[in-house]
């Protein structure tokens, strides 16, 4: 197989399994689902036909959530916002996973909870429901208001109603006519019977209506609560919002108030008056102080002049000296140079060896300071400044090259990545 | 004539399918139906980003490997966009698409890359560890294809309880249904490639290995990375006091088929005496 049919073939696969997802039937029914955050596995959602949930506080941000089953399917995701909150409800076979994310300055936080697919019963239960809630014709403020106590009305109607069926019912059986008449009178038990029967179907039908006037009112209270639930969840979303704001405001006023009394001293208010004052201060301050370095350049000029002087006397000695003895001179010189050039050398491997070797390096997410610190403690380095996210670290040489000394690095467990360049 | 018409129509419909990716869609069903008609378009889209990448940090060369590296990231990105970008209605899909891709390639270190890794045995073992990332029904297969054990193993190795241990062996046998066979596929592995590792593996048994521990090592060190924070490597003591207390079972399933040595440290602590004495040794398992 060629280079190019090898390499259409990979992409025709991929394509293949790409638009045959989502395959989201694969899970099994009792198959936990597993939840990553910020591609990290975090835990797993029990999917047993149970309400189960997951709580996970995150000290930085939530960037995305996704949901996997064992086999590593992709059943879902959400990418979550910068700040604030979002939910999201995501079908995973008949059950749904309902994700609410919520991103603060602090950190990130993920509710994730598995609503199994409604039974058989609440299904049905739900239909007769919504049939009943169709034929009705209700006002719903009214209804929720009241919801309560229709409910203790209809709850307490029923049970009258069956107490006095069951009564009757057996009234029926335990009276000696009808005792007598069923074994004698087989015709008279069936005509009773059917007596009975339309009685019974009529007090049925009205247990009917009763039961689904109970579900609409049932129903009715559900929603009320949902609604009530939803407006806690904005309430104190919104109180928290606001309880963000108020800290980052304070910050930020007392960001300023630092920052107008370091940086600029000059924009304090102050009257005309200090003002010049000040002025006049700083003139007098600066005549003084031009005074002080005339006579300090005076001084400086005749210590100039002096060594001028001793300066062309050393150099006629020295040319004496020299013609007087040359040769001495010529058989001196290459000792100087060479003891010139022994000193520079050791004064650069001393530097090399002073310089510090610098590097920059991330860290995996979630490790303290406080191992931070002892990790650059350890490398018996020193930290300086930190530029989107890379520390800088100043270590004494490493005895090995420094590709293999950031190799080195980045095989250990704390570091995410480290580099020389910033 | 004929191939410079068909080629103008391909190029035509390429040009609608990108300028309706540039239009907002305001539902998740109308982002599925416009993406799904756009996969193609997408995947060589993210394709040659991934490539850029790789050319960009003196990671790429021309060859077969390479380009096969270049289209399984991208084709990982497109997964994660048709699952997560249905969330993000309104957008323009393509706008979207570009600003995830370019999010993952500015993270450092965005996907596992050394040169031997892109060799068929890096390959396999680079695809096998990644995938344990994402699947349980992987890492506990790790467990198999790097020590060649079974479930029972398994479960003796990192001393799991009853229910537990039930889940393990579902997830053997989910891998050896459909779980190995998609891992390969994903990673490009052809027939004759597996056959020739399988052929190594038999024929050169210590050389396989060794190599294969060399580059495992690598995967491991990149990967071992994605697990949770609070999970890393402990000593002899702090094992035996987890194993006897019977708590962090994730901890273990997940730490010990990620890390060589810690399985070194580890052995023999969760067996109650139905494990060999012997320290378990890298023995590369190709098939599942």
């Amino acid at each position: 197989m060629g280079y190019e049919e090898d390499l259409e073939t990979y992409r025709s696969q991929r394509l293949q399994s790409l638009s045959s997802q989502p395959s989201r039937s694969v899970r099994g029914g009792s198959d936990p689902i597993q939840v990553y955050v910020n591609e990290r596995r975090v835990g797993e959602l029990e999917g047993v036909g149970v309400d189960a949930t997951l709580h996970v506080k995150n000290l930085e941000h939530i960037e995305t959530i996704q949901l996997r089953t064992e086999d590593g399917t992709l059943l879902g995701g959400l990418v979550a916002p910068e700040y604030g909150y979002r939910t999201s409800r995501i079908q995973v076979s008949s059950d749904a996973v309902e994700l609410c994310v919520h991103n603060t300055a602090q950190g990130g936080a993920l509710n994730a909870a598995f609503v199994p697919a409604p039974s058989y019963w609440s299904r049905t239960w739900k239909a007769l429901a919504d049939v009943a809630d169709r034929l009705a014709i209700r006002r719903p403020d009214t209804a929720i208001a009241h919801s309560m106590r229709t409910i203790a009305f209809t709850q307490a109607l029923l049970a009258i109603l069956v107490v006095g069926l069951v009564v009757d019912r057996m009234a029926i059986w335990m009276s000696p006519e009808r005792m007598l008449a069923s074994v004698g009178q087989p015709e008279a038990l069936r005509t009773v019977s059917v007596t009975e029967m339309e009685k019974v179907e009529r007090q049925l039908g009205e247990l009917a209506r009763i039961q689904e006037k109970v579900g609409t009112a049932l129903e009715t209270q559900q929603k009320g609560m949902a609604q009530l639930h939803q407006t806690m969840a904005k309430l104190s979303s919104s109180h928290e919002s606001v309880a963000s704001s108020v800290v980052m405001v304070k910050e930020e006023m007392e960001k300023r108030q630092e920052g107008s009394e370091t940086d600029r001293p000059i924009q304090r208010p102050v009257s005309d008056f200090v003002q010049k004052e000040q002025l006049e201060a700083a003139i007098k301050s600066l005549t003084v102080d031009n005074a002080r370095l005339s006579n300090e350049l005076a001084r400086l000029e005749e210590h100039n002049q002096t060594l001028s002087a001793k300066l062309q006397t050393a150099s006629v000695n020295a040319s004496k000296a020299v013609a007087q003895n040359p040769e001495r001179l010529l058989a001196s010189q290459p000792d100087v140079e060479s003891k010139n050039q022994s000193v520079q050398a050791a004064e650069s491997s001393q530097n090399s060896q002073t310089q510090p070797f610098l590097f920059w390096v991330t860290f995996s997410d979630g490790t303290s300071q406080e191992r931070i610190d002892q990790w650059v403690h350890e490398k018996n380095g020193r930290k300086g400044a930190v530029n989107e996210g890379w520390q800088e670290v100043r270590i004494v040489p490493p005895a090995v090259p420094p590709d293999l000394f950031l190799e080195q690095i980045r095989g250990e467990k704390i570091v995410k990545a480290a580099r020389i360049r910033e | 004539m004929q191939n410079t018409v068909s080629k103008s129509q391909v190029m035509a419909d390429h040009t609608v399918t990108v300028s309706r990716l540039e239009e907002v869609v305001s539902t998740a069903d109308e982002f599925d139906r416009v993406v799904s008609q756009a996969l193609p378009v997408l995947l060589d889209r993210a394709t040659g980003y991934t490539k850029r990448f790789l050319r960009e940090t003196g990671q790429w060369n021309d060859d077969i490997e390479h380009e096969k590296f270049a289209l399984r990231w991208g084709s990982e990105y497109l997964e994660r966009f048709l699952v997560c970008g249905r969330t993000e209605v309104p957008c323009r899909p393509l706008f979207l698409f570009d600003s995830l891709v370019a999010k993952q390639h500015s993270k450092p270190e965005p996907f596992c890359y050394h040169p031997d890794l892109l060799r068929p045995l890096g390959r396999f073992l680079d695809g096998l560890v990644a995938r344990a990332v994402v699947s349980r029904d992987a890492l506990i297969a790790l467990y198999h294809h790097s020590y060649g054990w079974g479930p029972g193993e398994v479960i003796a190795a990192t001393g799991l309880n009853g229910l537990e241990s039930q889940r393990i062996y579902k997830n053997f046998r989910r891998w050896r249904d459909s779980g190995w066979q998609r891992t390969m596929d994903e990673m490009g592995l052809t027939k004759a490639e597996l056959a020739e590792l399988s052929s190594q593996q038999q024929r050169h048994r210590q050389r396989f290995n060794s190599e294969g521990e060399r580059l495992i090592r690598v995967a491991q060190a990149h990967y071992r990375k994605s697990e949770p924070d609070h999970y890393p490597c402990l000593s002899r003591s702090q094992w035996r006091e987890m194993f006897t207390q019977g708590y962090g079972c994730d901890y273990r399933i997940w730490h010990l088929a990620l890390c060589l040595d810690c399985v070194q440290t580890a052995w023999g602590l969760g067996s109650n005496g139905s494990l060999t004495e012997e320290k378990p040794r890298l023995e590369l398992q190709v098939r599942p």
